[in-house]
């Protein structure tokens, strides 16, 4: 045997390699600390992206109530039936999970007696889509199905009901324009990136649910779900409850609201009703209008397509966004204009003939004789006021009616508001038209470049009958944070007193009230047996002169001793102020008096009458 | 036999003992959610098999390993009529005719035999006095003896076994103490080898005439060239993510989520991956620790190797401590993503029987060396 146990030459070749394996197993384990510590949030990274997905909850949205607990936008319960995939995988080519899903819906359809509604493609669409959620199989069951699935002991597998929250509107077509209606939010594009899901909110696409839509709509939440290698949940990892949004609590009386729809229902036309004492908006209808449930969960193509190719454009808000001359409603704003310049004024007598003559050319209208202001607003006697204006000029006019609220936005909780128009110095300027006599002629009766709308002229009618006091029209009295139990007041709408002499202001008052009370008054046809009210009815052409284009409106406060409603009525196309307006708000009237006469009615217990779904185009 | 226990290398003894308890856990937290049942999982196959593996341990520890310098040829012989064999009779999984079944769910792989049968032949004949191993003939006899075996386990066709050879001759020879030129020489052979097959794979890669498809993509996906991680590099990556996101301390012992997920394939989680789920769940900290056992046992080889009595048993020591090394280095470098991907095991932390019988019978072997080293 040739033994070399000491061998130094080839002991340190077995050194040397065990050097070279050592250095080797410390390379790799750098090579490990580059991997695992150096670079570890690149590889957590990627493994969150490849098992992570974020699913967004939305919050619940917010309800809106009338001034007596009436709820207008309210929260319904969906009930759907789901089925969570990854209970009912299998290996092995997705067919196959196909297959076992279609039996596990064809079971549940036995159950309950619903047809399918979910085929093949579908279930492939939600595999490569959306495989992490739950697959909705039927949306928005009878609460019978649920529990006839519950009854049938469910041991399907993969099989749960799955609640989610969606609007309803129970006064939907009286409130349609003043409420609004929701829409599925649009991911914005930051949302869009942070979710993997998203399930996205109800945003508010109109009235109040657009213009209070951050408030209603609370705080999106989000489960954070952990998914396998094919896709499949395979657990939350974390959710983030969602946050409820807030309340709003209207001025809106529900039941002023009915009648001023049953008044007006069969016309295009607007009615605002305000609370001549504060301000605060009863009824604010716009007629044609729509049923805000249509909208849940969206609206068809086809309706939507209706709604707003219908002629008689049942979108357009017109107690706001509808501008039109006012009329002869805008005599008694003249009248007190040229008291404000002269006190006296009230008192002057002008003869009002049937034929005028100004900046040569020659008016006809209607003539009434000799009469001071209060006749000549009992009569509308258009040559009175001609005279008024041009003793007064139109500045004094402009600067009054802009106080008084016109020519601008009133602020009322609402979109799409139109301020009108105010041909003031400043609009001839921008718009470069000279102003003469027969201008301010027609400025004093309300017709050519002014423009209102209805709640202006409510607001204006409101401050004639409180005896000057300015408020800026209130839709909305108190809201509530979803944080806290009661509701905070949303004040401070009183704008100022406007500086009309008493004296001018009791002879309006008094003009207007004979306007309905004498029975030669132009709205006698609005008035109530019983019921002491004053108003005054206008008629404003529109259009190409000589057309016969005219809207028709008419003002009233009621009761008179001590007025408490201030109503502003349009109908659009209509004949003329007492003919076509006075009996419809004949109805309105006879409504508020026996809701007066009933008194104060108990909050929330109602007998209000639900109007059923649709109907209404 | 008593009064030798103090005399025995404990300190190789411990590192393979926690590297075996390590092993059974691991694979338990790689594979529990597949089994409904403890005694049915590979866990406590693999338990078992570490307990087979320690009987071996102990009974090679006490055979004396000279007297396999009578039995070599025998060895080879058989090894490779088993190799030869398993290429008709053996079942194949994977794509590769490597196994036997014995029955019973038990599957034999000789190409670890094969392993072993270089190792024992090599070393006893290298070690025999009457081999001039300064002799060319020598030199070229050795990688005849290791090429007949190689080409074999080339043929199932199971690459990574049969590169593990080459370190392993390489080793034999430098240690036997045969002249530095020609194994320079060699080895700058081989490397340049290496570095024109890549080329030609990466620039023309249909051409290619031994490799299998997978084969090609393996090494093509490690270069980077097409790395498609939905298909060949998809074990590559979802490797390197798990081990990658494990960080400092790792995610904790059954939560490593590249595997609960299943982005970490199931079938070799437990085998060939062993070594990401270890990394994940017990981050570098974890993996690092596995490090040192395993330089730990290869030194203990290595150290047996420099104080054994005799060339043969020293050659017995050296070519495990290779054998070792060469397992090692290839597993974690493919699981890290340095080399590119063989089904090469884990020594002693991968599941599989078979190996876990050959490596402990190897290491027993080792041990054999250690105790007579002072006779």
């Amino acid at each position: 045997m040739r033994i070399r146990p000491k061998d130094r030459f080839y002991t340190t070749r077995i050194y040397f390699l065990t050097g070279a394996m050592a250095v080797a197993f410390f390379v790799l384990g750098a090579s490990l600390w580059r991997l695992q510590v150096a670079k570890v949030s690149h590889f957590e990274d990627r493994q969150k992206i490849q098992s992570l997905r974020r699913v967004r909850l939305p919050g619940i949205r917010g309800k809106i109530y009338d001034r007596n607990g009436f709820c207008l936008a309210d929260n319904r319960p969906v009930y759907s039936i789901a089925l969570y995939l990854e209970e009912v995988r299998r290996a092995g080519p997705w067919f196959r999970t196909i297959d076992a899903a279609m039996e596990v819906i064809g079971r549940v359809a036995d159950v309950t007696g619903l047809t399918p509604v979910i085929d093949r493609d579908a279930i492939q669409k939600h595999i490569y889509r959306r495989l992490a959620l739950p697959l909705v199989l039927w949306s928005d069951v009878t609460p019978q199905v649920i529990s006839r699935l519950a009854e049938s002991g469910c041991d399907i597998p993969g099989v749960d009901i799955y609640v989610q929250s969606t609007r309803t509107y129970p006064y939907g077509p009286y409130t349609s324009h003043l409420v609004g209606y929701i829409g599925r939010a649009d991911p914005s594009a930051l949302d869009e990136e942070e979710y993997s899901y998203y399930l996205p909110d109800l945003a508010g696409r109109s009235g109040l649910e657009k213009l209070f839509d951050p408030f209603l709509r609370g705080e999106a939440g989000g489960t954070l779900v952990q998914i396998d290698v094919s896709g499949y949940r395979h657990g939350e990892l974390a959710r983030r409850r969602s946050k409820p949004g807030g309340d709003l609590r209207l001025t809106l009386d529900m039941e002023v609201q009915q009648i001023a729809y049953q008044a007006l229902s069969n016309y295009c036309g607007a009615v605002v009703v305000l609370d001549s004492n504060n301000g605060d908006v009863l009824a604010m209808l716009s007629t044609p209008g729509f049923d805000a449930n249509r909208f849940v969960p969206y609206i068809t193509a086809k309706d939507w397509e209706m709604l707003r190719e219908d002629p008689r454009k049942p979108l357009l808000n017109r107690a706001v966004a509808g501008v039109y001359p006012p009329g002869s409603i805008f005599k008694p704003l003249v009248g007190l204009a040229a008291a404000v310049a002269d006190p006296d004024s009230i008192h002057t007598v002008y003869d009002s003939p049937a034929v005028f003559q100004v900046g040569g050319r020659t008016v006809h209208t209607t003539g009434h004789g000799e009469v001071d202001l209060r006749a000549a607003l009992k009569f509308s006697a258009n040559v009175y006021f001609f005279k008024t204006a041009l003793a007064c000029g139109p500045d004094l006019i402009f600067q009054q009616a802009f106080s008084a609220g016109l020519g601008k936005k009133t602020g009322v909780e609402v979109d799409y508001e139109s301020g009108g128009t105010m041909p003031d110095k400043f609009w001839q300027q921008k718009n470069r038209t000279g102003w003469s006599d027969g201008d301010t002629c027609n400025l004093a009766i309300g017709q050519g470049y002014l423009t209102v709308t209805p709640i202006q002229m409510a607001m204006l009618t409101a401050t004639i009958a409180n005896g000057g006091e300015l408020y800026r029209p209130r839709l909305v009295q108190a809201y509530r944070d979803p944080a806290s139990e009661t509701y905070t007041a949303n004040e401070g709408n009183r704008i100022g007193k406007m500086n009309w002499p008493d004296a001018a202001l009791r002879a309006v008052q008094d003009g207007m009230h004979d306007v309905i009370m004498e029975p030669d008054g132009t709205g006698h046809r609005a008035a109530v047996e019983g019921f002491d009210f004053a108003g005054k009815t206008g008629t404003a052409e529109y259009g190409v002169k000589g057309e016969g284009s005219k809207h028709t409106w008419m003002t009233a406060f009621a009761p008179f001793d001590h007025p408490q409603y201030a109503v502003v009525m349009l109908i659009e196309d209509g004949d003329s102020g007492g003919a076509t307006v006075g009996p419809c708000m004949k109805v309105l009237m006879e409504g508020l008096y026996r809701k007066m006469k009933r008194g104060q009615r108990v909050p929330g217990v109602g007998v209000l009458t639900e109007p059923g779904r649709g109907g209404l185009s | 036999m008593i009064e030798r226990l103090p005399r025995l290398d404990w300190l190789m003894i411990a590192a393979v003992a926690v590297l075996l308890t390590l092993s059974c856990l691991f694979i338990y937290s790689a594979d529990c959610r597949n089994a409904d049942q403890l005694f049915k999982s590979m866990a406590w196959k693999q338990s078992l098999w570490a307990l087979i593996g320690i009987g071996c341990y102990v009974a090679a520890a006490a055979f004396d390993y000279r007297k396999l310098n009578s039995l070599h040829w025998w060895i080879y012989l058989v090894c490779s009529l088993l190799l030869v064999l398993v290429l008709v009779e053996g079942v194949e999984k994977n794509g590769s005719r490597s196994w036997f079944s014995l029955g019973g769910g038990i599957t034999l792989q000789p190409s670890e035999f094969g392993k072993l049968a270089v190792i024992f032949t090599l070393s006893a004949w290298l070690g025999d006095p009457a081999t001039d191993v300064e002799r060319l003939k020598t030199f070229i006899l050795a990688f005849v003896l290791t090429g007949i075996p190689f080409l074999l386990v080339m043929v199932q066709p199971d690459f990574g076994s049969a590169m593990v050879l080459l370190p392993l001759v390489l080793v034999l020879l430098f240690c036997a103490g045969v002249p530095l030129r020609p194994l320079l020489i060699l080895v700058g052979i081989g490397l340049l080898m290496v570095i024109l097959l890549v080329i030609w794979l990466r620039f023309f890669p249909d051409s290619f005439p031994f490799f299998k498809e997978y084969q090609k993509n393996r090494i093509l996906v490690f270069l980077n060239v097409n790395e498609d991680p939905l298909g060949a590099g998809w074990n590559k990556l979802q490797s390197q993510i798990a081990v990658g996101s494990g960080g400092l301390f790792g995610k904790g012992y059954m939560k490593g989520t590249q595997n609960i997920l299943g982005f970490l394939p199931k079938t070799v989680a437990p085998s060939d991956f062993i070594f990401s789920v270890v990394a994940e769940e017990s981050g570098f900290a974890g993996g690092s620790l596995r490090l040192v056992l395993y330089t730990m046992v290869v030194v203990r080889c290595m150290n047996t190797a420099a104080l054994a009595q005799d060339l043969p048993g020293r050659l017995l020591a050296a070519g495990i401590g290779a054998l070792i090394f060469s397992h090692v280095f290839i597993n974690i470098a493919m699981t890290i993503g340095i080399m590119p991907i063989t089904g090469v095991p884990l020594p002693l932390m991968s599941y599989g029987g078979t190996f876990m019988v050959c490596t402990m019978t190897a290491l027993g072997l080792v041990q054999s060396v250690y105790l007579r080293h002072r006779i």
